[in-house]
This record gives structure tokens, C-alpha cells and sequence, in this order.
């Protein structure tokens, strides 16, 4: 029994890790652009595919394809604040939303269009392995995954805390006003955080390619998770969405083994409300970390 | 300005002789079925609007009232064999006492914290609906029996009559949003959403407001679930609490201009004739093609227009209009 | 500035009067001439199909959304199936017409398929019409057909579709045989069989898993657990952890592909032995194989179709592969021979009017021919539309293609002992 809920908390764990890349870019977005980007799960499809290409075609591993997967995502993020998001930005926060909404309808049929809808799938030497100790499993691409996630996290929060570039944008998601006046050009710190937001969803698109199929669509599982999880996590909260990311992984696991196998969501889900109903702004407290 | 007055009399009779006299006309049953899709998503939109539109609470999550009107009229139908005209009243009360704990919750919540609360809300009831397999049929759903021409439980042979219903209930949405625009409520309204904070500092409830007009569009929102179910002959919870029937209802106020009487039917006859038209052209092309370029419509419209188109075809009547010399 | 006043203040606020009418008035003129160039544009669409000589047959499957990939099968194999027929001469108590297929998306969604199927009949002078895939979305299509008085002809396995309906007809088997089946072949692997039954929580999950569970005690086959799930899961894990914690030796999964991928690939990072039956749907088509890789061989599934029953099938199977690349799967074959029994019925009733039609097709009896590509060889409606004859075939995925292997008499392969 011990053995169930140990192995349910690692299962949890490992997946919490892709859904705080996907979580992080969102909450990273709105703490400095200040709007919800709807089409975050597209960009890891996107992150899949690229992955997808270079190892069937040229038999790069996907965690290796990071390194093409992530700066291509970051140009696209600049490319969208500079062309798309910057001119709905705004007062009104209604055409934002509606923005990514149709960008993400966009990207999953152009993908659609572009791909069809067939799985691919990438098989690597660790893909169907895992790590066995005593009872308990440890899927090796996962875990790898996970170790991945984790070190970006925290490269990202080093960035933050530790660069120019990183405390201007903290700067202008605390007050943008004040931090104009200091002297920090908004548009060129939003791009930045774009690009890093993109670039941390094609990151976790390239991290699930040896355990995940891809298609289309591959993006709106992993994105409503992350939802939950930035706003638990707080909005514009990094430590928060990570937190709450490897939180829900654990819960929908936890959930599906003792609630019910189609409970997981439902389980997140309340606890997403619940935590609404006490924390109206979420666990973090309402600042960017 | 006599001849405005007399132009804007003429041109709404002439509405509405043209919207009543239309499934008599035309005689392709493709057309009216787009046509009642454009008057019942105008009613979803305008229901909506009440909230999302004057008072700004950005709701995404209005198929939970959808779905909830759906359900309790197709249960009343099934299980009690009451008629769903009644099941459609009472589906509007399930929802307007769902919305008293739901608003509680998430009106507590600002921005974007209260879109999200309201997406999870829907997802939470349809997640509901299909694990709690004895209250409602679960994931399989279930189709309302085929009583062929059956008036009394709203089931008519061909379409004219289903076109009369949901015309129906758009004029009650429209006469009920004209009514509260000209009353206390719909400048209380506009008050909050302009900014809340101040519209409470000069002394206005705005819990109490919220509230009461979100139990207002709860209860219009359940009576189109009821008609649609009504329509489709089939109910299940993906269908009733699903998530584009939510972003549609928001989508259509937006496009055709938030907060006024006439922007979501406007925004509801674009998009769903735009949606139309892609589907016959290339409904059958390649995967992908039809909703791709839908998309791109979508997101020029935001782009160029982000306020609505409402306000760029007021804007080129002003022009007009003062262009005009003035009349004694 | 007066301007901008008046577009912060909704219509009816305080000193707006006249410009309130002003937009009322444009308003109105706008929503009429909208509604006046819809009206017009599909008013004066024509209707297709008045010339007699082709005759029109609708086929509406998932060719976009999660269904997709299977949805692109089925549209090839059904013009496929057309073309054969056409060129060995059409119809010929109708002088040699041809049938013209019409394709519609019904985008894996409920409401498009209420919607397409509508357009689909009264756009067109259908005689029949074949889809949709997935139960949940055939049954409303049967839902718009039965109204309309169009025979509609599935593959599909929902016992629903038989339950007091007229216009619809389902030449194979059924949720509740599939389910006896699976029962079946689990005493194949094992002499004391204990089954884990997961299922998809949507129609078809639904029916074919309570087919299971009433069954197995007849069967002499003990469940272990019995879970409904969401279908499309990020991680197959904590599902997989259940069925490990449950001591099953076989896994029944009633699932859709991508969660049928997840499930297989996880089972092997388990480490789990437990022999995997993945019943239909998303198990027995090339994708899957194309995706799980060497882990797919041995598995067992059920199938309402395979192409190796019999030479007319392999036939078929052949001219598919040349144009497609890959095998004629389950769907596909099915509704080949779908078609055929449409020919055969308009044969019968040398008329194209769908009310004759349907009358035909409920009268059909083959036992040879195209139109017979069944497990058994034989289709014959009884009054509630189901194939009397109507049964599955086990299949086992041997070399990268489906084989037959159950019951003895449809068995084409050997069974394969992992």
C-alpha cells in the first residue's frame, strides 16, 4: 500500500515537471505582458514537432534538439509581442484574450494542415526503460525530463534575480509605469519575455518527445494543467507555478489512484477552487518571483 | 432630425417583417438551419453581454448555465416525461440558483483570476456530469425521444418552427438588455465596469448588482440550452458544457461591440456566416483549411478593430450623419 | 471629447439620445442586410443532385479534430469503393449509373455532425449515407437520418443504434459481442484469467465495457478492476500503477489511439506482464503499430472486420495498400463493404429514391460477393437493423500487420505465444 502511494507521488512528481515549463512560460507572461496567452500549449506542439523532424530525420535525440527547439521558440515569442501582442495591449484586456484564443485555433490547424493528424512517435534507447528500485518504477525519460525541467526553472529564476535583463522584467511586471521612468523600454523587456516563455514550452515539447506522441492537438492536455497550476500558483508567480505545477501532478495522481481513474481532473479542480475560495489570488501572496 | 426618426421607425419594421417572413422564403433548410444558429447564438450573446459586456465581467465559462438549462429540461423530459417548455423555465431556475454559490466564488476573484475561476467552473460540472453516470446518463449522453411533430414537448416537423422559437427568445433577450440598459441597474452597470472601486467609493452595491445581473444571464443562457437540446436531439456533457460554446458567447459580444443592445447579434451574424460559408467552401478540402482561415479572420478583426466592429460602423455613421446639413 | 463621451456611455445614457437612434437605426439596417446577403447566398445556392443519372451517396466522417487520422482512412477507402464499383459498371438496373460520393468533415464534434448531416440530406437527393466512426457521433447522425427518412449504414458498435430506429443499419458486430470476444480470447493466454477492464468514459468505452462485466461470469473470467477514465491523460502512470496494484494478467483497454499508445508504452516501462487485449477503435489500425513499434507484436484485439477473412477482402486490402501505403484497417474495410451493400440494394430496387432504398437494404441476404466481406461471410438485416449473421473476429498484431486468430473458424494465422 505504502508502495502505491510512494510510486503515485514519483508518477505525480515527474509530470509535475513538464506541466511547471508549460506553467512557468504562462505565469512569466502575464507577471510582465500582463496577458493570459491562451496559445501556450500550441508552442509546445510546435516544441514537439521540431524534435520530431530532427530525430526522424537526422536521428538528433530529442533532449539534445533543445538546443534547436528552444531558441527557435524564443524568436517566435519576440516575433509575436512585436507584430501580434503589442498592438491589442491595452487598458481593455478583452482582445487579448480573444488574441491568443485565435492564434491557438490558428497554430492547431495550421499544424493540422501542415502535419495531419498522425501520431509520431520517437523511440529512443531510455524511451520504454526504467529504473527499478525494490518495488517502485522510475521511468528513465521522465525522469530525465524532470531534471531538465528543474534546471531550466532555476536557471530562469537566476536570470531573474541575478541579470539586468531579468530585474527589469521583474521590474516592469511590479510597475511598469515607474519602471519606464527608470529608464526600462517595456516593449523590448515583453519580447524578452515572450521568447523565454516560448522558449520554456518548446522545451518541454522536446522533453516529452521520447515518452509522448505528437499531434495537433498535443498541446491543449498539458495547457489546461498548467493553467490550474499558475493560478494556484498566483498569477505572474514563477516559484508559485512551479510549486503548484508539481502540487496538481501529485493530486491527479493521488486522485486517479484512491478517487477514480476519471477523478484526476476533478480532484485538481476542486482543489483549484478551493483554493480560490480562500485565496482569492492564489497561494503566492501576488508578486512576481 | 424628423427624417431620422422616421428612417429608424421604417427600417426596424422592415426588420422585422424581413426576420419574420425569412423561413417562409427561403426554402433550403441548410439556410434556416444557419439562420437559426445565428438567432440562437445572438441570444447566448446578448445574454452574456448583460455581464460580460456593460458590467465587464469577463465570464468564459456561461456553457455551465448552457449546459445546466440542457440538462434539467432533457431530464424532466426523459425521466418525468414533463414537457420541455416547462423543463426550459425550470432549467433557467436551476441556473439562476447555480449562479449564487458560482458568483459568490468568483466574484471575490478580479481579472483574470475570474475568467480562469469561471472556465473551471464549467469544466468542473461537465467533469460532474460525466462521472456521475446515474444522474445524467454520464459520457454517453442520451437523445430525447423522436415524438415526430409534438409542439406541446417543442419538438415540430421542419425547421420554420424551431426559427420562431429561438427568434423568441432573442427578443426577449433584446427587450429585457433594452430595458435594464435604460434603468438604474444598466448605469450602475456600465459603473462597475468602468471601474468598480470607484463605482462602490460613490456608493454603488456592486456585489449586489453582480450578482443579480449574473442571475439574470444564467437564467437566459439555460434557456438556450434547453432549445438546443431541443434542436440537436442529443445531450451529452461534452456537447452541453462545452467550452466554445462559452468562448462563442463572449466572442460574438466582442466582435460586434461589448455593451451595446445590438453588437452580439451583429458579431454573431458575421462569425457564423463567415463559419458557414467556410464550412461549404472548404468543409471538405484538407483538414485544417476551413478553421485556419477562420482563424486569421478572427485575429484581423482583433487586430484592426480591437474594440468591436460595433464602434467602426458608428464611427462612419457620425461621418455621415454630420456631414449632413443641419434641419430646422 | 464629445465623442469620445459618447462612446463610453452605453446607448440610453443621459444625453445621448439622438445619437442612440442614429445607431439603432444603422444597426438595424446592418443586421437586416446581413441576414437579406445570407439569405440570398444560400438561398440561391442550388441544390445538387436533381440530374438522375448519378446517384448520390453521403459519407460523413471525422476527417479533423481527435478522430482525424482514422477519419482520412475511411474517406479513401469509401472513394475507393466507389471508383470499384463505378468501374465495373455502376448500377446496372438503373442503366449503368454511377455512384457520386459526397464527403463531409464532421470534425470529431457532435453539433458539426448534427449540422453536416442536415446539410449533407437536404443539400443533396441522397439515396444513403455511411459514417461516422465513433459511436457517439453515429448516433446522431442516425438521430437526423431516421427524421429525414434516409437509410444510414455503420460500422459503428453501439447497441443503441438498433433500438427503435427504421433507417438504420449495422452489418457487423455489436458492443455486447465484442465484449464476449475479448472474454474469449483471454483464455487463450491464460487458463485462470484475470482481467483489468479500463475503459474510456464516452459511448463507445461505455457500451463495450458493460458488455464485459455482464458477460465474464458467464465466461468463467474474473474482473480485478473495472475504471472508467478520461480520455486523452497526460501520463498513462497512475492508471497502469492501479492495474499493477490490482494483480490482473491481462489488461482489457477500451480506448481511443493516443491513449492507447500511452497505455502500451507504459506497460512496458512498468515492467508490467500482463497480456494486453486493446479490444477495437484506435488498436487495430496501422498507426498504432506505427507508433508502439515492436511493443504492439503479440497484442490481441477484436476487430469487426480484417482484411484477411476472405479473397475478396485481400482484394480490396490490395488496392488500398497501393494507393494508401498502408493495410485496409478495420473502419475502412467495413464500410468498403458498406458500400457494396448499398449497390446491392440499389440494384435490387432499380430506383435511387432513399425510401426504396431502405427498403431493399433491410431486405438484403448475401453470402458471396463484395458485399459479404463479413466475418462469417454472410449479412442478413433482421427488423432492428442488426446483421443476423453479425459477429467479430479476434485479431493479433503478427509482423506489423493484423492477423486473424479467433474463433478457430475465422482464424487465417496462428496464434502467436509471447
Amino acid at each position: 500500500m505504502l508502495e502505491t502511494v510512494v510510486q503515485a507521488v514519483i508518477n505525480g512528481l515527474l509530470i509535475g515537471g513538464i506541466y511547471a515549463l508549460v506553467s512557468i512560460g504562462v505565469t512569466l507572461i502575464f507577471g510582465v505582458v500582463k496577458i493570459v496567452n491562451f496559445a501556450q500549449g500550441e508552442f509546445v506542439m510546435i516544441g514537439m514537432y521540431i524534435s520530431f523532424y530532427l530525430a526522424s530525420q537526422f536521428g538528433i535525440d530529442p533532449i539534445v534538439s533543445l538546443v534547436v527547439s528552444m531558441p527557435t521558440l524564443f524568436v517566435i515569442g519576440v516575433l509575436i509581442q512585436h507584430f501580434l501582442i503589442r498592438r491589442v495591449l491595452g487598458p481593455n484586456d478583452m482582445p487579448q484574450i480573444f488574441l491568443t484564443f485565435a492564434l491557438s485555433l490558428l497554430l492547431l490547424n495550421l499544424a493540422l494542415l501542415l502535419f495531419s493528424a498522425n501520431y509520431r512517435t520517437v523511440h529512443t534507447s531510455y524511451s520504454d526503460e526504467a529504473f527499478h528500485l525494490g518495488g517502485l518504477y522510475i521511468p528513465e525519460a521522465k525522469l530525465i525530463a524532470f531534471v531538465v525541467a528543474m534546471g531550466l526553472s532555476g536557471a530562469l529564476w537566476v536570470f531573474l534575480h541575478t541579470t539586468d535583463l531579468g530585474k527589469a522584467m521583474r521590474a516592469a511586471a511590479q510597475n511598469r509605469d515607474v519602471a519606464t521612468l527608470m529608464g526600462i523600454n517595456p516593449d523590448r523587456v515583453f519580447c524578452v519575455a515572450l521568447g523565454v516563455a516560448l522558449a520554456l514550452a518548446g522545451a518541454a515539447g522536446s522533453l516529452l518527445m521520447p515518452f509522448y506522441s505528437a499531434y495537433p492537438f498535443v498541446g491543449q492536455v498539458f495547457v489546461l494543467m498548467a493553467f490550474v497550476a499558475v493560478v494556484m500558483g498566483t498569477l505572474g508567480n514563477v516559484i508559485g507555478a512551479l510549486i503548484a505545477s508539481l502540487l496538481m501532478g501529485v493530486a491527479e495522481s493521488l486522485g486517479i489512484q484512491f478517487v477514480g481513474a476519471d477523478s484526476g481532473l476533478i480532484v485538481v479542480f476542486a482543489l483549484l477552487l478551493l483554493t480560490l475560495a480562500f485565496r482569492p489570488n492564489g497561494l503566492g501572496g501576488g508578486r512576481m518571483r | 432630425m424628423a427624417d431620422i426618426s422616421k428612417w429608424k421607425v421604417l427600417s426596424l419594421a422592415a426588420l422585422v417583417v424581413v426576420v419574420l417572413v425569412l423561413p417562409q422564403v427561403v426554402k433550403s433548410s441548410f439556410a434556416v438551419d444557419i439562420f437559426i444558429r445565428i438567432l440562437l447564438f445572438s441570444f447566448i450573446g446578448v445574454a452574456w453581454n448583460l455581464m460580460g459586456g456593460y458590467a465587464k465581467q469577463l465570464s468564459l465559462g456561461h456553457a455551465a448555465y448552457f449546459g445546466l438549462g440542457a440538462y434539467t429540461s432533457t431530464i424532466m423530459q426523459v425521466d418525468f416525461s414533463i414537457s420541455p417548455w416547462i423543463g426550459m423555465v425550470a432549467g433557467g431556475g436551476v441556473a439562476m440558483l447555480a449562479s449564487l454559490p458560482i458568483g459568490w466564488l468568483c466574484f471575490r476573484l478580479r481579472g483574470p483570476y475570474f475568467t480562469i475561476a469561471t472556465i473551471a467552473t464549467a469544466q468542473a460540472l461537465m467533469l460532474i456530469f460525466l462521472k456521475f453516470r446515474d444522474l445524467a446518463w454520464g459520457a454517453e449522453g442520451t437523445t430525447i425521444p423522436n415524438l415526430g411533430s409534438s409542439p406541446l414537448m417543442m419538438q415540430f416537423e421542419g425547421k420554420a418552427a424551431y426559427y420562431y422559437v429561438v427568434l423568441g427568445l432573442l427578443a426577449l433577450g433584446l427587450v429585457i438588455t433594452w430595458r435594464i440598459e435604460r434603468s438604474w441597474m444598466g448605469y450602475y452597470l456600465v459603473a462597475i465596469g468602468e471601474n468598480e472601486d470607484a463605482a462602490e467609493a460613490i456608493g454603488v452595491n456592486a456585489p449586489r448588482i453582480k450578482r443579480d445581473i449574473y442571475m439574470i444571464s444564467a437564467f437566459l443562457t439555460a434557456l438556450a440550452g434547453t432549445f438546443y437540446v431541443q434542436y440537436i436531439y442529443f445531450i451529452d456533457p461534452a456537447t452541453a458544457f462545452n467550452f466554445n460554446i462559452s468562448i462563442e458567447a463572449a466572442l460574438v459580444s466582442i466582435v460586434g461591440g461589448i455593451g451595446t443592445l445590438w453588437g452580439p447579434v451583429i458579431g454573431t451574424v458575421l462569425l457564423e456566416t463567415t463559419s458557414a460559408l467556410l464550412q461549404s467552401w472548404l468543409g471538405g478540402s484538407t483538414g485544417g483549411v476551413q478553421l485556419t482561415v477562420y482563424a486569421l479572420i478572427l485575429m484581423t478583426v482583433i487586430l484592426w478593430r480591437p474594440t468591436g466592429l460595433m464602434g467602426m460602423v458608428s464611427d462612419a455613421y457620425q461621418r455621415y450623419v454630420s456631414r449632413k446639413p443641419a434641419r430646422a | 471629447m464629445t465623442k469620445d463621451r459618447q462612446q463610453s456611455v452605453v446607448d440610453g445614457g443621459i444625453g445621448a439620445k439622438n445619437t442612440t437612434s442614429k445607431r439603432h437605426s444603422r444597426r438595424k439596417f446592418l443586421v437586416k442586410a446581413g441576414s437579406a446577403i445570407a439569405a440570398g447566398a444560400f438561398g440561391a445556392v442550388p441544390l445538387r443532385g436533381f440530374a438522375a443519372d448519378p446517384i448520390n451517396i453521403g459519407a460523413l466522417y471525422p476527417t479533423t479534430g481527435s478522430m482525424a487520422q482514422i477519419g482520412v482512412g475511411c474517406v479513401a477507402a469509401a472513394k475507393l469503393a466507389v471508383e470499384m464499383i463505378n468501374d465495373a459498371g455502376g448500377i446496372k438496373s438503373l442503366g449503368g449509373a454511377k455512384l457520386n460520393l459526397i464527403i463531409s468533415d464532421v470534425q470529431s464534434d457532435t453539433t458539426v455532425t448534427r449540422t453536416e448531416t442536415e446539410r449533407l440530406i437536404t443539400g443533396n437527393r441522397l439515396s444513403a449515407i455511411h459514417g461516422c466512426f465513433a459511436s457517439a457521433l453515429t448516433l446522431i447522425a442516425s438521430e437526423v437520418c431516421e427524421r429525414a427518412k434516409v437509410a444510414i449504414i455503420t460500422g459503428s458498435s453501439s447497441d443503441q443504434l438498433n433500438k427503435g430506429r427504421t433507417h438504420t443499419f449495422t452489418p457487423f458486430a455489436r458492443a455486447s459481442q465484442f465484449a464476449k470476444a475479448q472474454l474469449q480470447m483471454s483464455k487463450l493466454v491464460s487458463d485462470q484469467p484475470k482481467v483489468a477492464v479500463i475503459f474510456e468514459n464516452t459511448a463507445f468505452g461505455t457500451a463495450t465495457s458493460n458488455g464485459l462485466k455482464e458477460l465474464a461470469p458467464g465466461e468463467g473470467v474474473e474482473i480485478v478492476m473495472f475504471e472508467p477514465y478520461s480520455a486523452g491523460f497526460t501520463d498513462a502512470s497512475p492508471l497502469i500503477n492501479k492495474v499493477k496494484a490490482s494483480g490482473a494478467n491481462a489488461l482489457f483497454s477500451v480506448s481511443y489511439l493516443n491513449d492507447l499508445i500511452l497505455i502500451v508504452r507504459t506497460v512496458k516501462q512498468v515492467g508490467l506482464n500482463v497480456a494486453i487485449n486493446g479490444g477495437s477503435g484506435g488498436f487495430v489500425i496501422p498507426d498504432f503499430y506505427k507508433n508502439v513499434g515492436q511493443l504492439a507484436e503479440g497484442l490481441q484485439g477484436v476487430a469487426h472486420w480484417n482484411h484477411d477473412m476472405d479473397a475478396n477482402a485481400e482484394k480490396v486490402n490490395a488496392e488500398y495498400k497501393k494507393r494508401t501505403g498502408e493495410f485496409l484497417f478495420e473502419y475502412a474495410g467495413g464500410l468498403m463493404a458498406q458500400t457494396y451493400m448499398i449497390a446491392d440494394a440499389l440494384e435490387r430496387a432499380a430506383s435511387a429514391d432513399p425510401q426504396k432504398v431502405r427498403d431493399a437494404l433491410s431486405a438484403l441476404d448475401v453470402s458471396s460477393g463484395f458485399a459479404a466481406m463479413a466475418p462469417g461471410g454472410k449479412v442478413k438485416f433482421g427488423p432492428d437493423g442488426k446483421n443476423v449473421y453479425g459477429r467479430p473476429v479476434g485479431v493479433q498484431w503478427q509482423n506489423g500487420d493484423l492477423a486473424s486468430v479467433f474463433p478457430k473458424d475465422d482464424a487465417r494465422a496462428p496464434l502467436m505465444k509471447s
